[in-house]
């Protein structure tokens, strides 16, 4: 949660024990709260999982965060996690789970990678 | 015609055939290696035509080895080049294949990447997915693909040329620091039908040995890897049908065969 949606419910309940809550200080958590809906950041995520199990390792990944800063950073050799499962645990969202008749079939050849998900995660 | 001999035999060109990329390290001499960190970045025609580049590279016996081992005699020199020159941070290209992918089992094109300085981590190396070659795709529509399990970084030592499968996907890695990075890129195509002339032990033609599963492949693309890289072999050992084709790339990239070269 939000410091400063915190600090002002506390001393919304401290007020209540005093019977000093008003109108206004539910107004000040609305509008706290709105522009704190406001201000959270999408990330976005690819997965790309060997199988449509959620569960199966994975080939490829990339996050887009609008926010990061613009320092180029080294490659990294390892996902970020086990398995799209894994990044369910830590708070992603998936936004998009692969329809397998969306991948080309044939018994020669590859094309793009399988199985894209796509997931969300505000920060 | 220039005498240039084959330098692959059957396993080296399975392992071509599978990875789609074949590296040289430290080849090329110190002295040229200097002379081409000078030069500007862009386009190159003269340098590349010039009797130093065609004698201290596209005509490295080791190069050239592999040339003549993948496209067979008589394969074409390139006419112009481009240095891809980069010196200050960045986040690197999306990861893509270059121009018009090639779409047959064949081997008619191979792309190179001469390295005259070394490469380490921090300087932007390229990276290229083992296998992607075998992979036809929209560039376009690779783009946001970002790491790959089992893409390998080109960290090599200065002198390096790195031979490749025209279609493997590629791109520049990201680069921390302020050092010169060059890579000089350049074509060889083909230009008589596939035989097997490389370096044999005997005329008996071995099956294909596929050698496993690259890292980001599944079960099923890993049995049409296998099959795929079946059509190659044998194409390239002329056990199918040739058609010769006009490779799309040489709308982009000239060349003079080898037996119009005079040095």
């Amino acid at each position: 949660m939000d410091n400063k949606i915190k600090k002002h419910l506390d001393e919304c309940r401290h007020k209540l024990e005093n019977s000093q809550l008003e109108v206004n200080d539910l107004d000040q958590i609305e509008v706290l709260l709105t522009t704190s809906v406001n201000r959270r950041c999408q990330k976005i995520m690819y997965l790309h999982s060997k199988s449509t199990n959620i569960q199966s390792p994975l080939s490829g990944w990339a996050i887009y965060d609008p926010y990061k800063d613009n320092i180029p950073k080294l490659t990294s050799q390892n996902p970020p996690y086990k398995s799209v499962l894994d990044a369910v645990s830590d708070g992603w969202r998936i936004l998009q789970f692969p329809r397998p008749e969306n991948f080309p079939f044939s018994d020669i050849d590859n094309s793009y990678l399988t199985f894209e998900f796509i997931l969300e995660k505000f920060i | 015609m220039i005498d240039v001999q084959p330098t692959l035999n059957d396993k080296e060109v399975f392992d071509f055939i599978h990875n789609g990329y074949i590296i040289l390290e430290s080849i090329i001499d110190e002295d040229f290696n200097s002379k081409c960190q000078t030069l500007s970045p862009g386009h190159l025609t003269g340098f590349i035509q010039s009797r130093s580049f065609r004698q201290n590279v596209l005509l490295h016996p080791q190069v050239a080895g592999v040339a003549r081992s993948l496209l067979g005699p008589n394969f074409t020199l390139p006419t112009s080049a481009h240095n891809h020159l980069y010196e200050h941070p960045h986040e690197g290209q999306t990861l893509h294949s270059d121009g018009l992918t090639e779409s047959g089992y064949g081997i008619t094109h191979l792309q190179c990447y001469y390295y005259p300085q070394l490469v380490e981590i921090e300087d932007g190396p390229t990276i290229v997915v083992p296998g992607s070659h075998q992979r036809l795709v929209d560039r376009e529509a690779i783009a946001h693909y970002g790491n790959i399990t089992g893409q390998v970084c080109l960290t090599v030592p200065a002198g390096t040329v790195v031979m490749t499968h025209y279609g493997i996907w590629h791109k520049a890695g990201p680069k921390i620091n302020q050092k010169k990075r060059s890579m000089i890129k350049f074509s060889f195509f083909r230009t008589q039908p596939p035989k097997r002339d490389w370096v044999i032990e005997s005329d008996e033609v071995p099956t294909y040995q596929h050698s496993g599963r690259h890292r980001y492949v599944t079960e099923v693309e890993s049995y049409r890897d296998r099959r795929r890289g079946e059509y190659t072999w044998n194409w390239l050992c002329g056990l199918t049908e040739y058609q010769a084709e006009y490779h799309p790339a040489r709308m982009f990239v000239a060349g003079i065969p080898l037996n119009q070269i005079q040095l």
